[in-house]
């Protein structure tokens, strides 16, 4: 018998990130001379490590217990894949080869097998160094990041950007429970900034959080603390009074909890699977001054038919209560229209405004109904051309205050007349497995005074599309 | 309809020379207080007007927006007053609106006593610490700028002596600076002597400064008296703490 080694498959980086959906276990054929070893009883004796330095035992002997339990030859190689993948979600290791042999020495069974783990650990620091040019504004961003910080794959961030109009900067500590590192919390420090043209809006948010995520069952749980300080101003001197009267500083600190169920194939363009997104914070209750209660959900199907058809389903809606006499914020309401949204529409310029500004909603939904298919003739398939597909949707959406006394009855009333919906036609470049472009034509429908429109070519890019 | 947007918080005297102003303008207004009000405003001081779209923040830019709607106090002055109005709206705006802030902001006694609590208190803990120790560099930083950093209270108090000595000498025995009728200069050394005089500060010094000369406590009185009083039911307040209502006449 010979040794036996799985190839490492492709990694992005040393970063870990979802793995590609089409991993798939390499397999070796075994030469005709030699024994089928499929069916061969083995047992792994020993498993060693080569290359740890400041990262401690006990969560590497949390990702590798199972490699004992196999049983078979394949059985081991699935379960050192799956050691491995495990090994590499950690984020500590930059690269991880798998060696199997067998057992030498005076201990060893005749069927006994020793598995090696060759790693090598990320640096102690890692940095990164960008230059961004956006809408009139240059920036420098600097990246700075401590992996594997005390031995058990905590993570320290540090980004700071310099812009000749903005500064901001996050600092976030990250710490996995050893053994299952779907449970980890983290603390972060952050102050960003924001432009919102659309409401002639300047936000700059100086807040520190801290975030527990939990998996129970098939859904993921986050709950969350933050306490924001929140300072609104106007962008130009002509925006309306609406926004005028919004400007000045806050004080926001909450809970929230949020729950995820995702058993879509891929992020991006999925072609089977659900997601379920529902979002609770309440804030106000633990200081600051601005209390409300605000829920949303987000909800996606997505089903394959035939000849690579995917029929695509999704409804999203939210309502945000204050809580007191004091009337929502406009940096807490929600906002409809745009490329990622009901598409047709300029962005977020759907619903109450005052002299062109939008000024969001306390309410809203939004629904989409999408069909996919490749380009037309398949141009560049297996390759480029896989990246892209061409959609036909269907938006529909609305956006309302509850400020006028109604109960929830006439709330929905409210919701239900003068609806903006739209649909068209268009392409989708699918962007790694996190963003994508489209390119779509659109007829906006149910428009009605006050919304700004985007007939005709649209193109849109982001992570989140309805 | 106007509207007036002000900020009463620690006796910040612009809003009583804009309201003067306005009365003496014979113009109808409708005073609203808001803890923004110092963000809303597009120049970032207090206080500002909105007329129908439009918003103009400070006492000067707002004269000249009034003046170009055809109200206007000093058209019965000819050029050479016009000038010497100029100048002494300098000297008050250099002198007492500086010996103001010094002392709201950089005697240390005054600002633990009462500008902080005053200018945070309609934020919650911690942002009110925050933001009152954000102002107080500010205007720190501005002193420096014009080199009162270095004056010490008795200077200061000089200073506003010698400021009030060069007003009551102007004012003499007249109702008003340019004798019957009143102008934008009236309005603003009423608005600041005003809050001089009614403004609780941890000494009484400053306001006994002002009462040193009688012609000028006469002078206040007389313009609260007659553009004031009776029209307090105009106002609309809110948000913004105030503690007793101010007044001259008890």
């Amino acid at each position: 018998m010979g040794t036996q080694s799985l190839e490492p498959l492709p990694m992005s980086g040393p970063d870990f990130g979802a793995l590609g959906e089409e991993a798939e276990l390499v397999e070796v054929e075994p030469e005709t001379k030699q024994e089928i070893l499929e069916n061969k009883d083995v047992v792994v004796q020993h498993v060693h490590f080569d290359g740890l330095g400041r990262t401690k035992d006990d969560i590497i002997m949390y990702e590798i217990s199972d490699v004992f339990k196999a049983k078979n030859l394949i059985d081991v190689m699935r379960k050192s894949h799956e050691a491995r993948e495990k090994l590499l979600r950690l984020g500590i290791f930059r690269q991880v080869e798998v060696l199997i042999d067998t057992c030498q020495g005076d201990d060893a069974l005749p069927n006994g097998l020793d598995v090696t783990f060759e790693v090598t650990e990320l640096r102690r620091l890692t940095g990164s160094y960008n230059t961004m040019v956006g809408n009139n504004e240059g920036s420098m961003v600097l990246g700075l990041k401590f992996p594997n910080l005390f031995g058990r794959a905590e993570k320290v961030t540090f980004q700071f950007s310099y812009g000749t109009k903005e500064t901001s900067y996050g600092l976030s500590f990250f710490k996995p429970q050893p053994g299952n590192f779907e449970r980890n919390f983290s603390v972060n420090l952050y102050k960003v900034t924001g432009q919102f043209p659309w409401s002639s809006l300047r936000e700059t948010d100086r807040g520190i959080s801290t975030e527990l995520n939990f998996p129970i069952w098939k859904t993921n749980h986050t709950l969350k603390w933050e306490g924001v300080w929140r300072e609104l101003g106007c962008l130009a001197r002509t925006a309306s009074f609406s926004v005028r009267e919004e400007s000045g500083h806050s004080l926001k600190s909450s809970l929230s909890h949020a729950m995820v169920i995702d058993s879509r194939n891929s992020t991006i363009l999925p072609k089977r699977g659900a997601l379920l997104k529902i979002n609770q914070e309440l804030a106000g209750y633990t200081g600051g001054d601005m209390r409300f209660l605000k829920e949303d959900f987000e909800f996606q199907l997505n089903k394959q038919l035939l000849w690579d058809l995917v029929f695509s389903a999704s409804l999203w809606g939210g309502m945000l209560v204050p809580i007191g006499d004091k009337p929502s914020s406009i940096a807490d309401r929600f906002y409809l229209g745009g490329p990622t949204s009901v598409r047709g529409f300029s962005m977020y310029s759907i619903g109450p405004q005052n002299e062109g500004d939008y000024l969001g909603g306390d309410a809203y939904w939004a629904g989409g109904l999408h069909l996919y298919t490749p380009l037309p003739f398949r141009p560049g398939r297996g390759g480029f051309g896989d990246l892209f597909r061409t959609h036909f949707f269907l938006n529909a959406g609305n956006l309302c205050n509850l400020n006028y006394g109604g109960g929830p009855r006439a709330h929905l009333q409210k919701l239900a007349e003068y609806i903006r919906w739209s649909y068209g036609a268009g392409i989708v470049l699918r962007l790694g497995n996190i963003a994508r472009l489209e390119l779509n034509y659109c007829f906006p429908m149910g428009v009605q005074s006050g919304d700004r429109i985007c007939d005709g070519v649209q193109f849109g890019a982001g992570i989140r599309f309805l | 309809m106007w509207n007036e947007g002000c900020v009463l918080l620690m006796g910040c005297s612009a809003p009583f020379s804009l309201k003067a102003f306005l009365q003496m303008c014979n113009l109808p207004v409708r005073v609203v207080c808001r803890a923004n009000a110092e963000y809303m405003s597009p120049s970032g001081k207090v206080p500002f007007i909105h007329v129908g779209n439009q918003v103009v923040s400070e006492l000067g830019p707002i004269v000249q927006f009034v003046k170009a709607k055809g109200h206007s106090l000093s058209d019965g002055l000819d050029e050479v007053q016009k000038a010497e109005m100029k100048a002494y709206m300098e000297l008050v705006n250099n002198m007492l609106l500086t010996a103001e802030l010094y002392l709201q902001w950089c005697d240390d006694v005054t600002v633990e006593e009462i500008t902080h609590p005053r200018y945070g208190s309609p934020y919650p803990w911690p942002l009110n610490r925050i933001l009152a120790y954000q102002k107080q560099w500010e205007i720190r930083r501005k002193m420096k700028a014009i080199g009162w950093a270095g004056k010490s209270l008795e200077q200061v108090l000089e200073d506003v002596d010698q400021c009030c000595q060069a007003l009551s000498q102007r004012l003499g025995t007249q109702p008003y600076f340019f004798n019957k009728q009143p102008t934008e200069l009236d309005a603003l050394v009423f608005g600041h002597l005003f809050t001089i005089l009614t403004t609780q500060l941890t000494t009484d010094e400053l306001s006994e400064k002002v009462k040193n000369y009688g012609n000028l406590t006469a002078f206040c009185r007389r313009i609260e008296q007659q553009y004031f009083e009776g029209h307090d039911k105009d106002n609309s307040g809110t948000a913004a703490p105030r503690s007793a209502k101010r007044s001259l006449l008890r």
